[in-house]
């Protein structure tokens, strides 16, 4: 596991719980407990101005919003994968958040495709959410 | 309180642009100061506010370049929100000067970006981000993702978004100060480049170079009495998309690309002119699909309409609506959106040459940037 190449995400304490979760196989968001708006975000509610938030677990299903096929290389963990991915996933439940979407050829991808969570150990610490398309 | 028209632009100094080895970020930062001030005719003594950026390739370091020029500035301050940086700062210049903190103010912006072979965006080794855990690198993926999401939407091609690369390489090759001055694109070109983050090609991106530009904004009555004619601040307006992010699909960098309205309904209501009353604009570039979804957001084209009215040619002078006559960061030189005001300004001059938008005498210029997440969108109207 020490020989993951590729960058670790900066988990503060402010998202750590979203981390935690992704470890035990449950993907999170940040809901507001006043109005019910999800957030992908750490944030207090700019709907309703409520302080009062929580993380909920939520489907983990989604489609894609919009993605980009990398094929110059910004850092050299990533030489192997070129030409990856990186999407963005609209969440049934509304929030976007960024990942990759795995299992699946980068011609075959496209906006609006039906994606599911899976959840990638990268290293002991870390578990990274990614999406596959729905089967 | 308005300051329509209190001020005014009256000196550009535009160093050399391109591969300019032989000067660092300061020696860039000072000689623009030094031919800003010839151009205005203004003495040293006269400029008492410095604004600067530490933008990609280094940038000038602190107060030095205005030590190096020997300019006495009585404030010397650094601001960041990269690609709208410039229109942010003529907004802190003329609070300025409204607040009588100074008389005259420097904006400027230096880069050796080229000399630096700066690759924007490249990853560190150790450094924990949870955007590089999931392979994210580089402000060019924004346009990739707007870029796909009007593909979905609206129907856009590549040889729409080819059509605003060569549109503006076509007016940077009749700029002969211009980095790509002597480099021809086709569509042939285009669409054989390599792919950066598909679908953006090279040829979606802006440049990478060295150079640097100062332009000095004082009082409308001081600049009235420069060497060259002045360019007057009708109105600026600016927003930010934080009340957007993660709930609203028009997040981020303006995928949809409706937050910049606000900007530009703004602008134009402390300019107290419309739309209709632009004779030239230059929009914010640093990739193509920013340019495009700006098209929308400003109500220049309808929604899902950009692509189109790029390759009908109304960027074109002899098009409904030139824009970015300079060949602006994707041709004439990347300078984190001087190059838009600086060609604005000069269109209000006359001193557009080839391109010159004839009787012109309102300009838009747009910058869009950070800080993330999400992002700032600036509309500054300005006329001779």
């Amino acid at each position: 596991m020490s020989e993951y190449k590729k960058q670790l995400p900066d988990i503060t304490s402010i998202d750590r719980p979203f981390w935690d979760a992704a470890k035990k196989r449950e993907l999170v968001a940040y809901r507001c407990l006043n109005c019910g708006t999800f957030y992908s975000q750490v944030t207090d509610c700019v709907a309703c101005d409520s302080p009062r938030m929580e993380w909920v677990k939520v489907s983990g299903k989604g489609e894609v919003y919009t993605f980009g096929i990398y094929h110059q290389l910004y850092h050299p963990a990533w030489k192997e994968e070129i030409p990856y991915n990186v999407s963005w996933i609209r969440l049934d439940e509304g929030p976007l958040i960024m990942s990759n979407v795995v299992e699946c050829k980068n011609e075959d991808l496209y906006v609006g495709m039906p994606v599911e969570v899976v959840f990638d150990d990268v290293t002991e610490e870390v578990t990274l959410p990614k999406f596959k398309p729905v089967s | 309180m308005s300051i329509k028209d209190k001020y005014a632009f009256a000196g550009v100094g535009i160093t050399k642009q391109g591969k300019v080895p032989e000067m660092d970020t300061d020696q860039l930062a000072a000689q623009a100061i030094l031919l800003a001030l010839e151009d205005a005719g203004m003495k040293k003594s006269e400029v008492d506010g410095y604004i600067y950026q530490q933008g990609i390739g280094g940038g000038p370091h602190g107060s030095q370049p205005l030590v190096m020029a020997g300019v006495p500035a009585s404030f010397c301050w650094e601001m960041s929100s990269g690609g709208c940086y410039c229109l942010n700062m003529v907004i802190a210049a003329t609070s300025a000067l409204e607040a009588g903190l100074c008389q005259s103010c420097i904006i400027l912006h230096a880069t050796s970006a080229s000399t630096q072979r700066v690759l924007v965006g490249a990853g560190g080794p150790q450094m924990r981000s949870t955007q590089g855990a999931y392979g994210c690198y580089g402000p060019v993926a924004h346009g990739a993702w707007i870029a796909r999401r009007f593909m979905h939407l609206y129907g856009l091609t590549r040889e729409q978004m080819g059509s605003v690369a060569i549109t503006l390489r076509d007016y940077a090759n009749k700029r002969p100060e211009a980095v790509m001055y002597e480099r021809k694109l086709t569509m042939d070109d285009y669409l054989n480049a390599r792919m950066i983050v598909e679908p953006l090609c090279l040829f979606d991106c802006c440049l990478v170079n060295d150079g640097a530009v100062a332009l000095i904004i004082t009082s409308a009555e001081r600049a009235r009495n420069c060497r060259k004619p002045p360019v007057y601040v009708m109105g600026y307006g600016t927003d930010h998309s934080v009340r957007e992010i993660g709930t609203s699909p028009y997040a981020y960098m303006h995928w949809d690309g409706f937050i910049t309205r606000k900007a530009g309904e703004n602008a134009f209501k402390m300019a107290g002119v419309t739309l209709k009353d632009v004779d030239v604009a230059e929009l914010y570039d640093a990739f193509t699909p920013f340019l495009l979804s700006q098209l929308e957001a400003y109500g220049i084209c309808g929604t899902g309409e950009a692509g189109p009215f790029v390759e009908e040619g109304n960027l074109r002078l002899d098009g409904a609506f030139p824009s970015n006559t300079s060949g602006t960061e994707l041709s004439w030189s990347y300078l984190q959106g001087f190059s838009h005001l600086t060609e604005g300004i000069r269109q209000m001059r006359g001193e557009s040459g080839e391109c010159q938008v004839r009787d012109a005498e309102i300009c838009m210029v747009t910058g869009l940037g950070p800080p993330a997440p999400g992002s700032t969108a600036t509309c500054c109207i300005i006329r001779r």
